[in-house]
């Protein structure tokens, strides 16, 4: 099978080659882009089975009534799964719960639509809440805020926060704890600052800056209580074994983009998450290390100023499209 | 249809025990779908009948369901947490069936639209409605827009500024929804054909 890089440059060509602009160049370079690996040529074979299913269309009929019918088709079915879909949900609590249960990332990726807070990619937010917590939300990220009489609860659907949490002063006998729930586990706070995410692995990853979180993972296996200066990654199955904090997981809430001796890769994927458009980084430079503090709201900026530092160069080939590889001389 | 399915069954569940040494979790899991569909097979067919309102469809997806769990065996811990994950298969399937009738119904009233001259052939009939339904398929979790584009490009062979046009989009968008749609039925592809390669001995 070819890697799904080569699979992501087929289709970008494809797209670029029929778009009806193409230029003898645009083809040339295609030509050397096919000619050049055969990881390349295994992904454009992929192009091709994919347009022949749609041969059938243009030698059997017109394509026009053929795209047309399925378009009619499309939309009369949306009507339909729009009665369905209130059915299936009024009539299968118990169905509903177990797909949650089965397909966590997904499920929560279509509830952020619908979350209290949320932030557009590359948007950072500062909210206050009634109980004097402060959260910073990074960017796409979302999550819920349930306070009741016995908890003040978030949830935390995807992306990141950073919280400051505040003594609560609702209730004599104490306050009412502070819990942030993720689809892997529920941390619990003691008294603190600290930061929790969900990263692209499929993992919750909690840094703890000030007092401390104790962590309870989903399936029901020990749990353990993260301190101040710690960071741990867990899945609702599986808690790895905790490290030193890392500083940018709370440097981001002041929009600094912080990598000290960071791998190319890993920076680009967290600029990633600042920006639209798709970055890819070839394998040889990617495990370059990266001593890097720039301002997350400039993403552009960032990566001029990691091609001035590294033996990189950036290239455009298309406008979402950022490439960048080892230089040649 | 019935026999057939048990016999599957019994040739799915006696060939794991040859393969004892190699394989030891598919005789339990074998097993557990035997008990699966003596337990809950009739369930199963009366809660399609009351979904699809006709008893053919009914048996016909019942079995379908209990094939994709041969392909597929898990263990449930409790006949609800069972029933559920039957009814979450079978509900694909009905939903599956829906779509394919619908675009069969779409096709011939678009071609009853058209003048009598032309009239494809049977065989053409059944290659495009094949072509419509594997389309779908592979189009089926894009968003609307870009499913649309991808269809108009790849069939009628429209630039992308005729397609933006057509959508009320710019033509940056629609180059965008053509690498992604053509990415997306990429991964499709490659995903089928693992597992294709992982089903054949």
């Amino acid at each position: 099978m070819p890697s799904h890089e080569a699979m992501e440059q087929a289709a970008a060509w494809f797209s670029l080659l029929q778009s009806g602009t193409a230029t003898d160049a645009d083809r040339e370079r295609w030509q050397d882009w096919l000619a050049g690996t055969e990881d390349n040529r295994a992904a454009w074979a992929f192009v091709d089975r994919i347009s022949q299913r749609f041969q059938p269309l243009q030698t059997h009929t017109s394509p026009r009534l053929a795209a047309d019918a399925l378009q009619a088709a499309k939309r009369r079915l949306a009507r339909r799964r729009i009665i369905l879909g209130t059915v299936v949900i009024a009539g299968a609590g118990g169905m509903l719960s177990w797909a949650v249960w089965q397909q966590p990332g997904t499920m929560d990726t279509l509830i952020a639509w619908g979350a209290d807070y949320r932030t557009a990619t590359g948007e950072r937010r500062e909210i206050h809440l009634a109980d004097g917590t402060q959260v910073w939300l990074g960017s796409a990220s979302a999550f819920n805020q349930e306070y009741d009489a016995r908890l003040r609860r978030l949830r935390l659907y995807t992306g990141e926060i950073l919280i400051q949490t505040a003594a609560d002063n609702q209730h004599d006998a104490g306050g009412r704890p502070f819990i942030v729930d993720t689809a892997h586990g529920r941390l619990r706070a003691l008294g603190t600052r600290f930061n929790v995410r969900l990263d692209d692995e499929g993992h919750t990853q909690l840094a703890v800056y000030e007092g401390a979180v104790q962590i309870t993972p989903t399936a029901g296996i020990p749990g353990t209580t993260i301190t101040a200066g710690q960071q741990a990654r867990f899945t609702a199955e599986h808690l790895e074994t905790p490290a030193p904090a890392d500083p940018a997981r709370e440097a981001w809430s002041r929009g600094i983009l912080l990598a000290q001796d960071i791998p190319l890769g890993e920076v680009i994927a967290e600029l990633s998450r600042y920006r639209h458009g798709h970055i890819a980084v070839a394998p040889d430079v990617a495990q370059l290390t990266v001593l890097v503090s720039y301002p997350l709201d400039d993403v552009d900026g960032a990566l001029a100023m990691l091609q001035q530092t590294l033996p990189i160069q950036i290239r455009r080939p298309l406008p979402w499209w950022t490439s960048i590889e080892a230089r040649t001389q | 249809m019935l026999m057939v399915l048990i016999n599957v069954l019994n040739s799915y569940m006696h060939s794991s025990d040859h393969q004892e040494e190699v394989a030891p979790a598919a005789t339990p899991a074998m097993q557990s779908v035997h008990f699966l569909y003596s337990d809950h097979h009739n369930w199963l067919v009366g809660w399609l009948r009351f979904r699809l309102g006709d008893a053919t469809d009914a048996a016909d997806l019942a079995h379908d369901t209990f094939v994709r769990l041969i392909a597929r065996p898990r263990c449930f811990d409790n006949s609800q947490e069972a029933r559920a994950y039957l009814r979450t298969i079978a509900n694909g399937l009905c939903i599956d069936l829906w779509r394919h009738r619908e675009i069969e119904r779409a096709w011939l009233e678009t071609l009853a639209t058209q003048p009598e001259a032309y009239a494809p052939s049977a065989e053409e009939q059944i290659a495009v409605l094949q072509a419509l339904h594997e389309i779908d398929g592979m189009l089926h979790y894009l968003p609307p827009k870009a499913a649309r584009a991808f269809i108009l490009v790849m069939a009628c062979g429209m630039t992308h500024q005729e397609v933006a046009r057509e959508l009320g989009v710019s033509s940056r968008m629609v180059g965008h929804y053509i690498t992604r749609a053509m990415l997306h039925c990429m991964q499709l592809e490659t995903r089928n054909l693992a597992q294709t390669d992982a089903i054949a001995p």
